[in-house]
Protein backbone atom coordinates (compact mmCIF):
# COMPACT_ATOMS: atom_id res chain seq x y z
CA UNK A 1 0.00 0.00 0.00
CA UNK A 2 1.31 3.61 -1.01
CA UNK A 3 2.34 5.80 1.68
CA UNK A 4 -0.19 8.28 2.42
CA UNK A 5 2.61 11.18 2.69
CA UNK A 6 3.61 10.16 -0.60
CA UNK A 7 0.21 9.92 -2.11
CA UNK A 8 -0.04 13.44 -1.14
CA UNK A 9 3.04 14.50 -2.36
CA UNK A 10 1.58 13.33 -5.65
CA UNK A 11 -1.47 14.70 -5.58
CA UNK A 12 -0.24 17.79 -4.31
CA UNK A 13 -2.45 17.56 -0.88
CA UNK A 14 -2.49 19.78 2.14
CA UNK A 15 -1.45 17.60 5.03
CA UNK A 16 -4.75 16.90 6.54
CA UNK A 17 -5.09 15.37 9.87
CA UNK A 18 -1.45 14.87 10.25
CA UNK A 19 0.88 17.58 13.19
CA UNK A 20 3.19 19.15 10.82
CA UNK A 21 5.66 21.43 12.66
CA UNK A 22 8.22 22.92 10.74
CA UNK A 23 11.05 23.49 13.70
CA UNK A 24 13.26 25.79 11.46
CA UNK A 25 11.82 28.62 9.76
CA UNK A 26 12.97 32.01 9.44
CA UNK A 27 11.31 35.52 8.33
CA UNK A 28 11.31 38.45 6.32
CA UNK A 29 13.81 40.04 4.44
CA UNK A 30 17.27 38.79 3.59
CA UNK A 31 20.24 41.50 2.31
CA UNK A 32 22.12 38.54 0.20
CA UNK A 33 19.21 37.89 -2.05
CA UNK A 34 15.58 38.29 -3.11
CA UNK A 35 12.70 36.60 -1.41
CA UNK A 36 8.84 37.19 -3.30
CA UNK A 37 6.50 38.40 -1.06
CA UNK A 38 9.50 39.52 1.41
CA UNK A 39 8.69 36.58 3.58
CA UNK A 40 6.11 38.35 5.04
CA UNK A 41 4.31 36.46 8.16
CA UNK A 42 1.05 36.08 5.86
CA UNK A 43 3.39 35.00 3.32
CA UNK A 44 4.52 32.05 5.60
CA UNK A 45 1.32 31.42 6.76
CA UNK A 46 -0.54 31.06 3.05
CA UNK A 47 2.86 28.78 2.20
CA UNK A 48 2.31 26.36 5.57
CA UNK A 49 -1.26 26.16 4.45
CA UNK A 50 -0.86 24.92 1.17
CA UNK A 51 1.37 21.63 2.24
CA UNK A 52 -0.97 21.70 5.78
CA UNK A 53 1.86 22.91 8.18
CA UNK A 54 0.21 23.57 11.37
CA UNK A 55 3.20 25.50 13.36
CA UNK A 56 6.28 26.89 12.02
CA UNK A 57 9.49 27.99 14.81
CA UNK A 58 10.30 31.19 13.70
CA UNK A 59 13.89 33.40 13.90
CA UNK A 60 13.76 36.24 11.89
CA UNK A 61 16.54 36.95 9.38
CA UNK A 62 17.41 39.79 11.37
CA UNK A 63 18.36 38.00 13.89
CA UNK A 64 20.82 36.58 12.37
CA UNK A 65 22.13 39.41 10.92
CA UNK A 66 22.32 43.10 12.55
CA UNK A 67 20.01 43.27 15.08
CA UNK A 68 19.01 40.36 17.18
CA UNK A 69 16.53 42.36 19.57
CA UNK A 70 14.72 43.70 16.49
CA UNK A 71 14.13 40.17 15.30
CA UNK A 72 12.96 38.79 18.58
CA UNK A 73 10.14 41.63 18.92
CA UNK A 74 9.34 40.82 14.90
CA UNK A 75 8.98 37.15 16.07
CA UNK A 76 6.88 37.81 19.16
CA UNK A 77 4.42 40.24 17.12
CA UNK A 78 4.10 37.40 14.02
CA UNK A 79 3.36 35.19 16.80
CA UNK A 80 0.10 37.31 18.47
CA UNK A 81 -0.85 38.05 14.75
CA UNK A 82 -1.21 34.22 13.74
CA UNK A 83 -1.68 32.38 17.43
CA UNK A 84 -0.90 28.87 17.37
CA UNK A 85 0.65 28.98 13.37
CA UNK A 86 3.95 31.21 14.03
CA UNK A 87 5.88 30.83 17.13
CA UNK A 88 9.09 32.53 18.40
CA UNK A 89 12.44 31.15 19.19
CA UNK A 90 14.46 33.49 21.21
CA UNK A 91 17.70 34.59 18.84
CA UNK A 92 20.68 35.00 20.61
CA UNK A 93 23.63 37.72 19.09
CA UNK A 94 26.95 36.81 21.85
CA UNK A 95 29.03 39.60 20.16
CA UNK A 96 26.77 42.30 22.25
CA UNK A 97 27.54 42.55 26.09
CA UNK A 98 26.14 39.59 28.42
CA UNK A 99 24.29 42.24 30.45
CA UNK A 100 22.25 42.76 27.38
CA UNK A 101 21.89 39.10 26.70
CA UNK A 102 20.33 38.17 30.48
CA UNK A 103 18.17 41.45 29.70
CA UNK A 104 16.86 39.66 26.52
CA UNK A 105 16.08 36.45 28.30
CA UNK A 106 14.47 37.83 31.02
CA UNK A 107 11.85 39.78 28.78
CA UNK A 108 10.82 36.97 26.52
CA UNK A 109 10.34 34.65 29.53
CA UNK A 110 7.74 37.00 30.54
CA UNK A 111 5.78 36.30 27.11
CA UNK A 112 6.87 32.34 27.39
CA UNK A 113 9.76 30.64 25.79
CA UNK A 114 10.03 27.44 23.78
CA UNK A 115 13.67 27.80 22.80
CA UNK A 116 16.01 29.46 21.86
CA UNK A 117 18.20 30.27 18.29
CA UNK A 118 21.93 30.57 17.54
CA UNK A 119 23.67 31.14 13.96
CA UNK A 120 27.44 31.08 15.09
CA UNK A 121 27.96 31.20 11.35
CA UNK A 122 26.50 34.65 10.69
CA UNK A 123 27.64 35.92 14.11
CA UNK A 124 30.99 34.68 13.38
CA UNK A 125 31.77 33.34 16.38
CA UNK A 126 32.07 29.92 18.27
CA UNK A 127 29.07 28.07 19.25
CA UNK A 128 30.45 28.05 23.23
CA UNK A 129 31.11 31.64 23.23
CA UNK A 130 30.69 32.70 26.98
CA UNK A 131 27.76 35.16 26.02
CA UNK A 132 25.86 32.11 25.14
CA UNK A 133 26.49 30.51 28.54
CA UNK A 134 23.25 32.49 30.20
CA UNK A 135 21.10 30.60 27.55
CA UNK A 136 22.85 27.13 28.12
CA UNK A 137 21.85 27.78 32.01
CA UNK A 138 18.25 29.18 31.55
CA UNK A 139 17.78 26.17 29.33
CA UNK A 140 19.26 23.06 31.08
CA UNK A 141 17.06 25.12 34.13
CA UNK A 142 13.90 24.81 32.07
CA UNK A 143 14.49 21.97 29.72
CA UNK A 144 14.31 23.69 26.88
CA UNK A 145 16.04 22.92 23.10
CA UNK A 146 18.60 25.41 21.07
CA UNK A 147 18.59 25.39 17.37
CA UNK A 148 21.76 26.44 16.00
CA UNK A 149 23.21 26.36 12.68
CA UNK A 150 26.59 24.74 13.66
CA UNK A 151 27.88 23.71 16.68
CA UNK A 152 31.49 24.13 16.07
CA UNK A 153 34.00 25.69 18.27
CA UNK A 154 36.89 25.41 20.94
CA UNK A 155 36.78 22.88 23.08
CA UNK A 156 34.50 22.69 26.05
CA UNK A 157 35.73 20.93 28.82
CA UNK A 158 38.62 19.21 26.30
CA UNK A 159 36.15 17.92 24.19
CA UNK A 160 34.77 18.67 20.73
CA UNK A 161 32.67 21.63 21.10
CA UNK A 162 29.29 19.82 20.93
CA UNK A 163 30.08 16.90 23.32
CA UNK A 164 31.60 19.40 25.66
CA UNK A 165 28.08 21.20 25.92
CA UNK A 166 25.89 18.44 25.47
CA UNK A 167 27.39 16.48 28.86
CA UNK A 168 28.10 19.98 30.74
CA UNK A 169 24.17 20.85 29.89
CA UNK A 170 22.27 17.58 29.86
CA UNK A 171 18.61 18.87 30.32
CA UNK A 172 19.24 21.02 27.17
CA UNK A 173 18.26 19.62 23.87
CA UNK A 174 20.96 20.38 21.38
CA UNK A 175 19.46 20.60 17.90
CA UNK A 176 22.28 20.45 15.14
CA UNK A 177 20.66 22.49 12.33
CA UNK A 178 21.05 21.47 8.37
CA UNK A 179 22.56 17.91 9.92
CA UNK A 180 21.45 16.04 7.30
CA UNK A 181 23.00 18.22 4.15
CA UNK A 182 25.59 16.07 2.56
CA UNK A 183 27.31 12.36 3.44
CA UNK A 184 29.75 14.34 5.84
CA UNK A 185 27.53 16.12 7.93
CA UNK A 186 25.44 12.80 7.77
CA UNK A 187 28.61 10.59 9.32
CA UNK A 188 29.51 13.49 11.66
CA UNK A 189 25.66 14.29 13.10
CA UNK A 190 24.74 10.66 13.19
CA UNK A 191 27.67 10.23 15.28
CA UNK A 192 27.07 12.69 17.46
CA UNK A 193 23.30 11.55 17.93
CA UNK A 194 24.16 8.15 18.95
CA UNK A 195 27.15 9.47 21.30
CA UNK A 196 25.04 12.13 22.99
CA UNK A 197 21.27 11.28 24.26
CA UNK A 198 20.44 14.86 24.15
CA UNK A 199 20.90 16.09 20.51
CA UNK A 200 18.66 16.10 17.53
CA UNK A 201 19.14 15.90 14.05
CA UNK A 202 17.38 18.82 11.75
CA UNK A 203 16.69 18.07 8.59
CA UNK A 204 16.85 21.04 6.94
CA UNK A 205 18.79 22.24 4.19
CA UNK A 206 18.78 22.91 0.07
CA UNK A 207 21.09 20.04 -0.37
CA UNK A 208 18.75 16.79 -0.54
CA UNK A 209 21.48 14.56 -0.18
CA UNK A 210 20.13 11.37 -1.98
CA UNK A 211 19.09 8.79 0.51
CA UNK A 212 20.04 10.78 3.73
CA UNK A 213 17.27 10.98 5.41
CA UNK A 214 16.43 7.55 5.61
CA UNK A 215 20.11 6.66 6.21
CA UNK A 216 19.83 8.31 9.40
CA UNK A 217 16.79 6.91 10.31
CA UNK A 218 18.94 3.54 10.35
CA UNK A 219 21.69 5.09 12.25
CA UNK A 220 19.68 7.04 15.06
CA UNK A 221 16.41 6.28 14.94
CA UNK A 222 13.13 8.54 13.69
CA UNK A 223 12.54 9.90 17.49
CA UNK A 224 15.86 11.70 17.05
CA UNK A 225 15.19 13.67 14.04
CA UNK A 226 13.29 16.88 13.81
CA UNK A 227 12.02 18.30 10.42
CA UNK A 228 12.35 21.91 8.87
CA UNK A 229 12.31 24.06 6.27
CA UNK A 230 14.25 27.28 6.69
CA UNK A 231 11.20 29.09 5.24
CA UNK A 232 10.97 31.71 4.35
CA UNK A 233 14.80 32.09 3.27
CA UNK A 234 13.65 28.58 1.40
CA UNK A 235 10.46 27.43 -0.22
CA UNK A 236 9.28 24.80 2.27
CA UNK A 237 8.20 23.03 -0.36
CA UNK A 238 11.64 21.04 -1.44
CA UNK A 239 11.88 19.93 2.19
CA UNK A 240 8.44 18.52 2.79
CA UNK A 241 8.73 16.65 -0.58
CA UNK A 242 11.83 15.04 0.47
CA UNK A 243 10.19 13.72 3.46
CA UNK A 244 6.98 12.61 1.96
CA UNK A 245 9.46 10.74 -0.86
CA UNK A 246 11.35 8.70 1.44
CA UNK A 247 11.72 5.61 2.25
CA UNK A 248 10.54 4.95 5.97
CA UNK A 249 7.55 4.27 7.50
CA UNK A 250 4.80 6.56 7.51
CA UNK A 251 5.21 6.47 11.57
CA UNK A 252 8.35 7.49 11.41
CA UNK A 253 7.30 10.49 8.77
CA UNK A 254 4.43 11.23 11.47
CA UNK A 255 7.48 11.56 14.38
CA UNK A 256 10.08 13.66 12.47
CA UNK A 257 7.59 15.75 10.72
CA UNK A 258 5.67 16.70 13.93
CA UNK A 259 5.69 14.79 16.94
CA UNK A 260 9.23 15.09 17.76
CA UNK A 261 8.86 18.55 17.70
CA UNK A 262 5.93 18.65 19.79
CA UNK A 263 7.99 16.60 22.41
CA UNK A 264 10.74 19.03 22.33
CA UNK A 265 9.32 22.37 22.29
CA UNK A 266 6.66 21.26 24.89
CA UNK A 267 3.87 22.06 22.36
CA UNK B 1 -7.62 26.83 -0.05
CA UNK B 2 -5.98 23.74 -2.39
CA UNK B 3 -3.50 23.25 -4.77
CA UNK B 4 -4.51 19.47 -4.98
CA UNK B 5 -4.21 18.52 -9.11
CA UNK B 6 -6.66 15.51 -8.50
CA UNK B 7 -4.34 13.83 -10.68
CA UNK B 8 -0.68 12.46 -11.08
CA UNK B 9 1.38 14.58 -13.21
CA UNK B 10 3.79 13.23 -16.07
CA UNK B 11 7.25 14.02 -15.32
CA UNK B 12 10.57 14.83 -17.56
CA UNK B 13 13.02 15.28 -15.53
CA UNK B 14 15.99 16.95 -17.59
CA UNK B 15 18.87 16.31 -14.99
CA UNK B 16 19.60 12.89 -14.28
CA UNK B 17 23.19 11.23 -14.61
CA UNK B 18 23.96 7.56 -15.72
CA UNK B 19 27.29 5.65 -15.16
CA UNK B 20 30.06 5.09 -13.30
CA UNK B 21 30.94 7.98 -11.33
CA UNK B 22 34.79 8.47 -10.02
CA UNK B 23 33.04 9.52 -6.43
CA UNK B 24 30.44 7.17 -5.58
CA UNK B 25 28.31 6.07 -2.28
CA UNK B 26 26.61 2.74 -1.51
CA UNK B 27 23.13 4.75 -2.20
CA UNK B 28 23.99 6.18 -5.57
CA UNK B 29 22.30 4.51 -8.80
CA UNK B 30 24.77 3.68 -11.37
CA UNK B 31 22.70 1.43 -14.01
CA UNK B 32 19.68 2.40 -16.32
CA UNK B 33 18.14 -1.02 -14.74
CA UNK B 34 18.71 1.06 -11.13
CA UNK B 35 17.51 4.33 -12.49
CA UNK B 36 14.31 2.76 -14.07
CA UNK B 37 13.25 1.46 -10.82
CA UNK B 38 14.11 5.07 -8.90
CA UNK B 39 11.39 6.83 -11.58
CA UNK B 40 9.16 4.08 -10.80
CA UNK B 41 9.45 4.30 -7.31
CA UNK B 42 9.04 8.53 -8.04
CA UNK B 43 6.70 8.73 -10.95
CA UNK B 44 8.98 9.97 -13.41
CA UNK B 45 7.93 8.98 -16.75
CA UNK B 46 10.98 10.15 -18.99
CA UNK B 47 14.72 11.38 -18.36
CA UNK B 48 17.20 13.46 -20.00
CA UNK B 49 19.92 11.58 -18.93
CA UNK B 50 24.04 12.31 -19.33
CA UNK B 51 26.31 9.72 -18.83
CA UNK B 52 29.22 10.33 -15.64
CA UNK B 53 32.18 9.21 -18.36
CA UNK B 54 30.99 12.27 -20.32
CA UNK B 55 31.79 14.58 -17.45
CA UNK B 56 34.16 13.21 -16.05
CA UNK B 57 36.50 11.38 -18.61
CA UNK B 58 35.91 11.95 -22.16
CA UNK B 59 32.74 13.70 -23.78
CA UNK B 60 33.43 11.70 -26.83
CA UNK B 61 33.59 8.73 -24.94
CA UNK B 62 30.88 9.12 -22.50
CA UNK B 63 28.38 10.08 -25.28
CA UNK B 64 29.32 6.66 -26.93
CA UNK B 65 28.82 5.09 -23.75
CA UNK B 66 25.51 6.58 -22.86
CA UNK B 67 23.87 5.59 -26.26
CA UNK B 68 24.98 1.86 -25.63
CA UNK B 69 23.75 2.14 -21.60
CA UNK B 70 19.95 3.64 -23.06
CA UNK B 71 19.74 1.68 -26.38
CA UNK B 72 16.25 0.58 -26.33
CA UNK B 73 14.99 1.67 -23.51
CA UNK B 74 12.36 4.74 -24.52
CA UNK B 75 11.86 6.22 -20.40
CA UNK B 76 15.55 7.79 -21.68
CA UNK B 77 16.32 10.39 -23.82
CA UNK B 78 19.86 10.91 -24.64
CA UNK B 79 21.44 14.03 -23.32
CA UNK B 80 25.52 14.51 -24.95
CA UNK B 81 28.37 16.49 -23.91
CA UNK B 82 29.72 18.98 -26.24
CA UNK B 83 33.07 20.36 -26.72
CA UNK B 84 34.61 23.87 -28.99
CA UNK B 85 34.42 22.20 -32.69
CA UNK B 86 37.89 24.14 -33.22
CA UNK B 87 39.64 20.18 -31.79
CA UNK B 88 37.70 18.35 -33.65
CA UNK B 89 36.98 15.82 -30.79
CA UNK B 90 33.62 15.57 -31.23
CA UNK B 91 33.49 15.01 -35.41
CA UNK B 92 32.11 17.60 -37.07
CA UNK B 93 30.14 20.04 -35.65
CA UNK B 94 26.90 20.01 -38.17
CA UNK B 95 26.89 16.57 -37.95
CA UNK B 96 27.15 15.91 -34.33
CA UNK B 97 24.27 18.46 -34.07
CA UNK B 98 22.40 16.96 -36.37
CA UNK B 99 22.42 13.61 -35.12
CA UNK B 100 21.73 15.33 -31.59
CA UNK B 101 18.73 16.98 -33.10
CA UNK B 102 17.82 13.48 -34.33
CA UNK B 103 17.38 11.40 -31.19
CA UNK B 104 15.60 14.10 -29.45
CA UNK B 105 18.60 15.03 -26.99
CA UNK B 106 20.34 18.03 -25.51
CA UNK B 107 23.73 18.92 -25.46
CA UNK B 108 25.08 19.61 -21.79
CA UNK B 109 28.25 21.89 -21.34
CA UNK B 110 31.12 21.93 -18.93
CA UNK B 111 33.44 24.71 -20.19
CA UNK B 112 35.02 24.95 -16.55
CA UNK B 113 35.89 21.51 -15.97
CA UNK B 114 36.84 20.67 -19.22
CA UNK B 115 38.81 23.80 -19.90
CA UNK B 116 37.41 26.16 -22.59
CA UNK B 117 35.24 29.30 -22.90
CA UNK B 118 31.97 30.03 -23.83
CA UNK B 119 32.83 33.11 -25.47
CA UNK B 120 32.01 33.27 -29.55
CA UNK B 121 35.88 32.92 -30.56
CA UNK B 122 35.47 29.45 -28.99
CA UNK B 123 32.04 28.26 -28.23
CA UNK B 124 30.50 30.02 -31.35
CA UNK B 125 30.26 27.34 -34.13
CA UNK B 126 28.72 24.67 -32.01
CA UNK B 127 26.16 26.95 -30.39
CA UNK B 128 25.67 28.49 -33.84
CA UNK B 129 25.11 24.65 -35.21
CA UNK B 130 22.49 23.34 -32.55
CA UNK B 131 20.51 26.50 -32.20
CA UNK B 132 20.53 25.49 -36.07
CA UNK B 133 19.25 22.12 -35.33
CA UNK B 134 17.13 23.38 -32.68
CA UNK B 135 18.79 21.31 -29.96
CA UNK B 136 19.00 22.98 -26.34
CA UNK B 137 22.04 23.57 -24.20
CA UNK B 138 22.11 22.79 -20.61
CA UNK B 139 24.21 24.90 -18.55
CA UNK B 140 25.27 23.57 -14.70
CA UNK B 141 25.19 27.37 -12.80
CA UNK B 142 28.87 26.23 -11.30
CA UNK B 143 29.92 26.13 -14.85
CA UNK B 144 29.49 29.60 -16.05
CA UNK B 145 30.03 33.33 -15.09
CA UNK B 146 26.57 35.23 -15.62
CA UNK B 147 27.97 37.79 -18.06
CA UNK B 148 29.24 35.02 -20.52
CA UNK B 149 25.38 33.43 -20.29
CA UNK B 150 24.27 36.85 -21.26
CA UNK B 151 26.39 36.64 -23.99
CA UNK B 152 25.36 33.57 -25.44
CA UNK B 153 21.59 34.14 -25.21
CA UNK B 154 22.46 37.66 -27.31
CA UNK B 155 24.42 36.06 -29.68
CA UNK B 156 22.51 33.22 -30.05
CA UNK B 157 18.45 34.16 -30.13
CA UNK B 158 17.42 30.69 -31.34
CA UNK B 159 19.81 28.88 -29.24
CA UNK B 160 17.39 27.32 -26.08
CA UNK B 161 19.51 27.23 -22.84
CA UNK B 162 18.45 25.30 -20.10
CA UNK B 163 19.96 26.58 -16.37
CA UNK B 164 20.34 24.14 -14.08
CA UNK B 165 21.59 23.38 -10.46
CA UNK B 166 20.86 26.98 -9.42
CA UNK B 167 19.73 27.53 -5.61
CA UNK B 168 17.52 30.04 -3.98
CA UNK B 169 19.72 32.92 -4.27
CA UNK B 170 19.88 33.51 -8.12
CA UNK B 171 16.62 36.37 -8.66
CA UNK B 172 18.56 38.65 -8.70
CA UNK B 173 20.70 37.35 -11.64
CA UNK B 174 18.17 35.32 -13.67
CA UNK B 175 14.75 37.82 -13.69
CA UNK B 176 16.82 40.54 -15.89
CA UNK B 177 18.07 37.81 -18.04
CA UNK B 178 14.80 36.82 -17.94
CA UNK B 179 13.44 40.42 -19.04
CA UNK B 180 15.93 40.49 -21.51
CA UNK B 181 15.92 37.03 -23.23
CA UNK B 182 13.17 34.71 -24.63
CA UNK B 183 15.32 32.09 -25.39
CA UNK B 184 16.80 31.27 -21.38
CA UNK B 185 14.76 28.39 -19.41
CA UNK B 186 15.53 27.47 -15.72
CA UNK B 187 15.13 24.08 -14.06
CA UNK B 188 13.45 23.67 -11.11
CA UNK B 189 15.67 21.40 -9.45
CA UNK B 190 17.78 23.02 -6.92
CA UNK B 191 15.54 26.96 -7.66
CA UNK B 192 14.21 26.62 -4.03
CA UNK B 193 13.47 30.20 -4.06
CA UNK B 194 10.30 30.97 -2.25
CA UNK B 195 7.16 30.90 -4.05
CA UNK B 196 9.97 31.32 -7.33
CA UNK B 197 7.92 29.15 -9.45
CA UNK B 198 5.12 31.01 -9.01
CA UNK B 199 6.95 34.40 -9.29
CA UNK B 200 8.49 33.34 -12.49
CA UNK B 201 5.60 32.23 -14.64
CA UNK B 202 3.90 35.08 -13.22
CA UNK B 203 6.23 37.41 -14.34
CA UNK B 204 7.56 35.53 -17.55
CA UNK B 205 5.32 33.18 -18.29
CA UNK B 206 4.68 29.32 -17.77
CA UNK B 207 6.76 27.96 -20.50
CA UNK B 208 10.34 29.37 -18.81
CA UNK B 209 10.50 26.33 -16.19
CA UNK B 210 11.00 22.63 -16.92
CA UNK B 211 11.87 19.92 -13.91
CA UNK B 212 14.68 18.54 -12.82
CA UNK B 213 15.93 16.28 -9.73
CA UNK B 214 19.70 15.69 -9.90
CA UNK B 215 19.12 11.84 -9.63
CA UNK B 216 21.09 9.90 -8.37
CA UNK B 217 23.05 12.62 -6.61
CA UNK B 218 20.02 14.03 -5.06
CA UNK B 219 16.48 13.26 -3.93
CA UNK B 220 13.71 13.34 -6.24
CA UNK B 221 10.60 14.03 -3.55
CA UNK B 222 11.94 18.00 -2.99
CA UNK B 223 11.51 18.84 -6.46
CA UNK B 224 8.85 17.09 -7.22
CA UNK B 225 6.65 18.76 -4.60
CA UNK B 226 8.38 22.32 -6.08
CA UNK B 227 5.63 21.00 -8.70
CA UNK B 228 2.81 19.53 -7.05
CA UNK B 229 2.11 21.97 -4.49
CA UNK B 230 2.61 24.96 -6.58
CA UNK B 231 0.02 27.24 -6.73
CA UNK B 232 -0.61 27.30 -10.56
CA UNK B 233 -3.22 25.77 -12.76
CA UNK B 234 -2.91 22.04 -13.61
CA UNK B 235 -2.01 23.01 -16.96
CA UNK B 236 0.85 25.03 -15.99
CA UNK B 237 1.89 22.70 -13.53
CA UNK B 238 2.19 19.80 -16.10
CA UNK B 239 3.69 22.27 -18.94
CA UNK B 240 6.71 22.49 -15.97
CA UNK B 241 6.66 19.01 -15.39
CA UNK B 242 7.16 17.85 -18.66
CA UNK B 243 5.57 19.75 -21.65
CA UNK B 244 8.01 22.73 -21.55
CA UNK B 245 11.53 20.39 -22.03
CA UNK B 246 9.64 18.07 -24.55
CA UNK B 247 8.85 21.23 -26.50
CA UNK B 248 12.55 21.93 -26.57
CA UNK B 249 13.27 18.67 -27.55
CA UNK B 250 10.90 18.58 -30.69
CA UNK B 251 8.68 16.33 -28.42
CA UNK B 252 4.82 15.52 -27.97
CA UNK B 253 3.94 15.75 -24.63
CA UNK B 254 3.36 12.91 -22.90
CA UNK B 255 5.37 10.90 -24.91
CA UNK B 256 3.26 7.84 -25.97
CA UNK B 257 4.71 4.33 -25.14
CA UNK B 258 5.90 2.50 -22.02
CA UNK B 259 6.16 5.42 -18.81
CA UNK B 260 5.96 5.39 -15.16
Amino acid sequence: MESVFKFALHMGEALKGELIIDAHAHMGTWYNFHIPENGTPASMVHAMDLLGIRTSIVSPHICIGPCYTEGNRAAYQAAKEFPGRILPFVTINPNYPESEIIAEIEHWDKEGIIGFKFHPQCHNCDACHKHYYPVFEFCQERGLPILSHNWTGAPVNGKDTLYGLAEMFPRVTFIIAHALSGWGPVDTNCAAAKALPNVMLDTTGSLLTYDAVPEAVRRVGAERIIWGTDNPFIDPRPGLGRMLMARISDDDKRLILGLNAKRVFGL
Amino acid sequence: MSVASGTRLKFLDCNMRIGRAGIVRPEHILDAPGLIAEMDYAGIDRALVYHAWSQEWDPAGGNRQLLNEIAGLDRFLPCYVGLPHATGELGDVDDFAAEVSQAHGAVRLYPKAHQYCLAEWCMGPTLHALAEAGVPVLLEMAQFEWNELAEILRHHPRLNVVVLQTSYRVNRYIFPLFQEFDNLYLETCTYQVMRGLEEVTRKYGPHRLVFGTGLPLTDAGGPIAQITYAELDLETKQAIAGGNMARLLGLEWPIQGSGA
